[in-house]
């Protein structure tokens, strides 16, 4: 079996120049980010947010990662890589026509991200048919991707009603159960699956315990479709639902403690610093969620502090985390793996820029913070400054991320910092 | 493993401790303790240091010092690593026994962050005699050693003789005719 390293750096890479664009874009549609969220600039902002850099990001990781989770190698990286492809044409003309507000290239640019999407799930898919031994991790795997496939039928659905007209005017519960479904459905499963597996590998500690896994996995398995079906027409579930989230949140959050408790590392690096803080980020988004969920709380400003906590502080915050510690073991196995124990190699940790690291943790903790407070405020001045203290970390995220892709580029000539460590 | 020579019938008085283990579980940083005891060494002494887990970092960066290293673990969180000068001694002139053939030489990679797994194995099957087997135990099935090992000319073989035990056996491929 011969594995590319390149491959899921490549999808990471894209994903990070979405992150910094996205970013960016946070301080140009200050004003529109104070309205109401159904704006063609913010929903073109949302897509670069979760399909641009999420779900490019959890692809890539995953032709990284499902190997190692599965201990089975992906069924054709050359699939993978048209795959890449294809997603960045897609995502790039999604975003380009929801700004745009022009209905048909929307519609056209959806039908290929579907395509783009069905050449990962039939990659992950053929990958799964030889799978023996179903952990935690795989049966989240597998649920995550019953999330994607859910939420592009309903993506491609919205796309296509913009040219057909076919769904009822009032299609915003269709939307919501759609964003529904990319949170929970596919994105969730993905984070809470592996990290049960990655983060005891990198930590040092034993995996989550059978009880709590049991508990996330349920609570998700009947949460997903409750609040799916609540916000679409049975309104009861949407509360249930949300208790059911919540409880997964809290178990999820319980066994990252755990796992930073029981580590024998003696110090989290940024990249766990990362994971931690944005763990910190669902108590205020299960709050905010649950508010919503039970109708203590209404209007676009909480629902749009909610995507920020929720899609800002955990999920992105967990997945720049992973990239700083997947991206350097992807460089070191390509250019020092084929070199180890012949000669000396670098450790991971020196292939890494730690001040440029904790620069962007500070920027973006603080910044995805206030983002959230501000945008439910509402007031421009106070989202473009923290949008500009998020541009800020995210520039500082890229540069780390440059630094380490740059020993590629030299072969691992460059001269590696000597740490104490 | 076998003890290497150098610290064969090593006298105490010969051997500096150093157990850094309750310090490490405190969230406190042994490294300047262990940097400064490296510093205090006699020519002729060994650093013993015990931590609650293998010290990865300190073997590259004590290895640029001229420090070799040998390793035990008495426990999981319980690992003796003895630090010795790597050089030969001009009136100690005993050859290194060879591996025999067909000897088995075991390393336990669990509990070990990535890639420091793969290097290890990597470093020892480069050393690995032609007829030699390296029993390799590890906690999962290590997917990207394999290419690795098969771009360098070893056959691998996996079994999981228990839950939470991976066994690699690895052998250099004998060249055919």
């Amino acid at each position: 079996m011969r594995r590319h390293p390149l491959l899921p750096l490549g999808y990471l890479a894209c994903a990070a120049v979405a992150f910094l664009l996205a970013a960016m874009g946070s301080v140009w549609l200050a004003s529109d980010m104070a309205g109401h969220y159904y704006h063609p600039r913010l929903l073109a902002l949302t897509h670069l947010v979760t399909l641009g850099w999420i779900t490019v990001a959890i692809m890539g990781a995953s032709y990284q990662l499902v190997p190692v989770v599965l201990e089975r190698p992906i069924w054709s990286e050359r699939l993978a890589g048209w795959q890449l492809a294809v997603m960045a044409v897609a995502v790039a003309g999604m975003v380009s026509h929801f700004a745009l507000g022009t209905g048909l290239g929307l519609a056209s640019a959806a039908g290929l991200l579907a395509v783009g999407i069905a050449l990962h799930l039939l990659n992950v898919g053929l990958t799964f048919r030889r799978v023996t031994r179903w952990t935690f991790t795989a049966r989240l795997i597998l649920l995550g991707h019953g999330g994607l496939a859910l939420t592009t039928l309903f993506g491609v659905t919205l796309a296509f009603n913009r040219v057909w007209r076919f769904l009822p005017d009032d299609f915003f519960p269709i939307l919501h159960a759609h964003l529904l479904l990319a949170l929970f459905g596919w994105v969730a499963p993905m984070v809470l699956g592996v990290s049960a597996r990655i983060y005891p590998m990198f930590l040092l500690t034993p995996e989550p315990n059978r009880t709590v896994s049991r508990v996330q996995l349920w609570s998700l398995t009947l949460g997903v479709p409750s609040v799916v079906l609540g916000v679409m027409d049975r309104p009861p579930l949407l509360a249930l639902g949300g208790f059911a989230l919540a409880l997964t949140a809290g178990s999820h959050a319980a066994s990252i403690l755990n796992m930073v408790r029981g580590r024998k590392r003696p110090q989290l690096d940024w990249s766990f610093r990362f994971v931690v803080t944005a763990t910190a980020f669902l108590l205020p988004a299960a709050v905010v969620g649950l508010g919503l969920a039970v109708n203590f709380l209404a209007g676009p400003r909480p629902a749009l502090a909610f995507a920020v906590l929720l899609l800002g502080g955990w999920i992105s915050l967990t997945i720049v985390g992973m990239m700083l510690k997947v991206v350097p073991f992807l460089v070191w196995s390509r250019v020092y793996g084929p070199r180890a124990g012949r000669e000396p190699v670098p450790t991971l940790a020196q292939l890494c820029w730690p001040r440029a690291e904790s620069l962007a943790y500070a920027l973006l903790v603080s910044g995805i913070g206030l983002l959230g407070a501000t945008v439910w405020l509402g007031g421009v001045v106070w989202i473009r400054g923290a949008g500009a203290v998020v541009a800020l970390g995210a520039l500082a995220f890229a540069t780390a991320l440059a630094r380490i892709l740059g020993h590629l580029r030299s072969g691992g000539v460059v001269h590696v910092e000597a740490h104490a460590r | 493993m076998e003890r290497p020579w150098p610290l064969t019938d090593l006298p105490e008085a010969r051997r500096v401790h150093l157990d850094v283990r309750e310090e490490i579980r405190a969230g406190r940083e042994p490294f300047i303790r262990i940097m400064t005891a490296v510093k205090a060494l006699g020519a002729e002494q060994v650093l013993v240091l015990r931590a609650p887990f293998e010290p990865l970092p300190l073997y590259e960066v004590l290895g640029r010092r001229g420090f070799a290293h040998w390793t035990e673990r008495a426990d999981p969180d319980d690992w003796s690593v003895w630090f010795f000068r790597d050089a030969e001694p001009v009136s100690a002139p005993t050859p290194r026994p060879a591996p025999a053939r067909d000897a088995r030489v075991v390393l336990d990679v669990r509990g070990l962050e990535p890639p420091h797994p793969m290097v290890r194995v990597l470093q020892a099957a480069e050393r690995l005699p032609l007829g030699s087997v390296l029993e390799v135990r590890h906690e999962r099935r290590p997917i990207f050693l394999y290419p690795q090992l098969d771009e360098r000319g070893f056959d691998h073989e996996t079994d999981e003789p228990e839950p939470g035990l991976v066994r690699i056996l690895i052998r250099r491929r004998e060249a055919r005719a």
